[in-house]
């Protein structure tokens, strides 16, 4: 089987507009790379809360590159700093296209990684794993 | 029924002989048309009549006739008007060419349109055989045509990244601004068009250090991200190495530093590439046309120099070209001209300022000092030829010559006294030789290598090179000091005093400056002070002026000083009244030196 690569970076949202607008925008970006990244074999998660995304992206490498490449030239965020490139043994969000936290609930940590404290990396995906966690029993319960 | 190529016989056969050609005489006439049917031109026969006289089989696949259609007999005209691939404008066309050939009796040639499964091209050709015999041969060019065309392409193309190359570039450019000049002797409101001069920041350690491919891989993503931003209509050029540029039109001002604003945060944005976190930059310069250059050449270079700027302002950032900058890269030229002739004309001189040892009440030492005496402008201050020298490359050349000047000077000095010669960073790139320079320059003039010092600035160790510190040591074990100058400007950090033992650390002048701030000012000379102690380094103040500032340095624990207190520096034949002039003052309290 093919390494899997991680890449998790987070950035600066560029959005404008009202919180409805915005969540709205959201969802478009998630559906778009719900949709993409099931094709390539990129699963991961998306974090969004204080203006501010991080997004984590698994898969083959040059599968993660390419999609990387496709968000670096979005226009809706800014500021893009990596806070972890590397292989990894099994991929965290394997059932994921793209996990999506954010909206209502702050996650403290994301405005202070990017202050590019990579030591950040870790909690950011403790709480990609937590919150998606959580809303996969949310999901199973209301099944 | 006959075939056409039987009832043609007459005719080749009569032609050919009076071309004088070889071929005809071997083969039967029936072969002959045979070889005439299987080569892959079209090939007609008519008369003056322009009644068609013969065609191969090759003419109907050509022009899309039934291959049972007798051409023998029929008018040119009528089995043209047969022909499937054509349209109404390439039977007239080709029928006039036709006509043009008999008329004028010398050979024409066109190219047609035809449309086949797909466009197609024909190009056609008729010479005069004999006196009633006229031959066209139709060539189905369309594949010879492509070649060409994607020959062409490639060879106005970037192959790594797909842009367009110099030339090509070159070539759009002029005609937009051809373009632009028109349309503003109609209305001089019109829209403009830019040229942006793009350079990549920090890209060859990407290539050095992650070779090659990597690099190709980061050019053609640029390309990519470039072209994204990009209107559909901009032009984008790789013009070689990791340099592009881009020619916009009809945006005004504030658009342009929009895009490039955009072009900055795109391109500086993180790329992966293998598995690497690449993190380069853009700088560009901006030149409008007309204002800032209506001809390509001159629009460039204004660019260019915009972009120099903007790398100049520390990169990542895009600068509109001004004409300060011409004015400035001029004056800049000029000095540049005279800067390589000041050496061998002997223009530059060593003046020296006194040091003094606070305890012992002594000058023991004095720091050269370098002054350029400009034949028309006068004396010139190291701080407005120092960067351009650093910048062209001449600092080495010069360095040198100040070092061999101070310690053949110093040679002449009574007693132990010391010189002091600032050693610029870009000095050290080549370690070796301005370890082989120092002690030759020693050798030379007989100064004791204890009796020299060599002034650094951080940068020197900011380079990080093995080879910088192994040259600090080998200068060191000559007996020569090395001292660290301009301490508290920079980073000034800890690890990097540590990471050398200097002798000396030399006080910025700025902490004696008459700042707001004296109590915060005192607490760094005395910091320092105290730092230089606990590493066993001596410490001096440069730049003390009046009577307060000395005794502020006294009192934070500073050994020595320097400055215009004491003496300004002096040309080296007043360095002997500077020492027996201050042997003088001291007989006073230091309170009434001024």
């Amino acid at each position: 089987m093919a390494v899997i690569f991680r890449v998790l970076y987070c950035s600066r949202n560029t959005l404008v507009g009202s919180p409805a607008k915005i969540d709205a925008e959201i969802a478009q970006i998630l559906e778009t790379s719900r949709r993409n990244n099931a094709r390539v074999g990129v699963t991961g998660g998306l974090l969004y809360s204080d203006g501010c995304f991080a997004q984590l992206l698994e898969g083959p490498m040059d599968c993660v590159e390419t999609v990387f490449e496709r968000i670096q030239c979005d226009p809706r965020h800014s500021d893009v700093t990596v806070l972890q490139a590397t292989p990894v043994d099994r991929r965290d969000f394997p059932d994921w296209s793209m996990a999506f936290a954010g909206g209502t609930k702050r996650h403290e940590g994301l405005p202070a990684a990017l202050e590019a404290c990579s030591s950040m990396g870790e909690e950011i995906m403790e709480t990609l794993r937590r919150v998606v966690g959580r809303e996969a029993e949310w999901l199973a319960a209301a099944e | 029924m006959t075939k056409p190529s039987e009832r043609m016989r007459p005719t080749v056969h009569q032609s050919l002989p009076s071309r004088g050609s070889a071929l005809c005489e071997a083969p039967g006439q029936v072969l002959l048309a045979a070889i005439v049917d299987h080569v892959k031109l079209g090939v007609l026969t008519f008369d003056a009549e322009l009644v068609v006289t013969f065609g191969n089989a090759t003419l109907c696949t050509v022009l899309g006739v039934p291959a049972a259609m007798r051409v023998h007999g029929r008018a040119l005209a009528e089995v043209l008007d047969c022909a499937t691939v054509l349209d109404e404008a390439s039977v007239q066309g080709m029928h006039e060419l036709c006509i043009r050939a008999v008329g004028a009796r010398q050979a024409q040639e066109g190219v047609f349109p035809a449309s086949g499964q797909d466009a197609r091209t024909l190009e056609v050709r008729v010479v005069q055989l004999d006196e009633a015999t006229w031959m066209a041969t139709l060539e189905d060019a369309t594949e010879r045509q492509a070649e060409e065309a994607r020959a062409i392409e490639q060879a106005m193309c970037d192959m790594l990244t797909g842009l367009p190359n110099r030339q090509v570039f070159q070539q759009r450019a002029t005609r937009v601004l051809d373009d632009v000049a028109a349309g503003r002797e109609r209305a001089p409101e019109s829209p403009q068009a830019c040229l942006m001069m793009l350079d990549l920041d920090r890209f060859k350690p990407v290539n050095d250090t992650l070779g090659h491919a990597i690099g190709d891989s980061m050019l053609r993503l640029v390309a990519k991200r470039l072209r994204l931003v990009l209107r559909g209509n901009d032009v984008v050029a790789r013009l070689g190495g990791d340099e592009f540029a881009i020619l916009l039109e009809g945006l005004g001002e504030r658009g342009l530093a929009d895009l490039a604003k955009r072009l900055v945060d795109v391109v500086g944005r993180p790329y992966l590439v293998d598995g690497h976190v690449i993190n380069i930059g853009v700088s560009i310069g901006l030149a409008r046309a007309p204002q800032d250059g209506a001809q390509y050449d001159q629009l460039l270079r204004n660019a260019d120099l915009a972009l120099y700027h903007a790398k100049r302002a520390g990169r990542g950032r895009f600068i509109f070209f001004d004409t300060y900058m011409k004015a400035r890269a001029a004056a800049r030229r000029s000095l540049e001209m005279d800067l390589r002739k000041a050496l061998a004309l002997a223009e530059f001189v060593l003046h020296y300022q006194p040091q003094v040892d606070l305890e012992r009440n002594a000058i023991v030492g004095f720091e050269a000092l370098l002054r350029w005496h400009h034949p028309q402008r006068g004396v010139i201050a190291p701080g407005d030829f120092i960067p351009l020298a650093e910048e062209i490359g001449l600092i080495k050349p010069l360095g040198e010559w100040v070092l061999r000047e101070a310690c053949r000077e110093a040679a002449s000095w009574p007693g132990e006294l010391c010189v002091a010669v600032n050693v610029a960073p870009q000095q050290f790139a080549d370690a070796n030789r301005l370890v082989g320079v120092i002690a030759r320059v020693l050798a030379e003039s007989g100064l004791a290598g204890e009796q020299l010092e060599i002034e650094v600035t951080e940068s020197v160790l900011l380079s990080d090179e093995a080879s910088v510190l192994g040259a600090l040591h080998q200068i060191r074990d000559m007996g020569v000091r090395v001292a660290m100058d301009d301490f508290g400007t920079g980073y000034s950090s800890l690890s990097q005093l540590r990471s050398f033992p200097f002798d000396k650390i030399k006080i910025d002048k700025s902490f004696l400056s008459a700042g707001e701030d004296l109590d915060g000012q005192n607490a760094a000379i005395r910091a320092i002070t105290a730092l230089g102690a606990s590493l066993g380094m001596a410490t001096i103040a440069e730049g003390v002026e009046t009577v307060e500032q000395l005794q502020r340095i006294q009192n934070e624990g500073c050994g020595s000083v320097q400055g215009y207190l004491f003496s300004r520096p002096v040309p080296a034949d007043q360095v002997a009244g500077v020492i027996s002039g201050f042997v003088f003052r001291l007989a006073k309290p230091l309170s009434a030196a001024v």
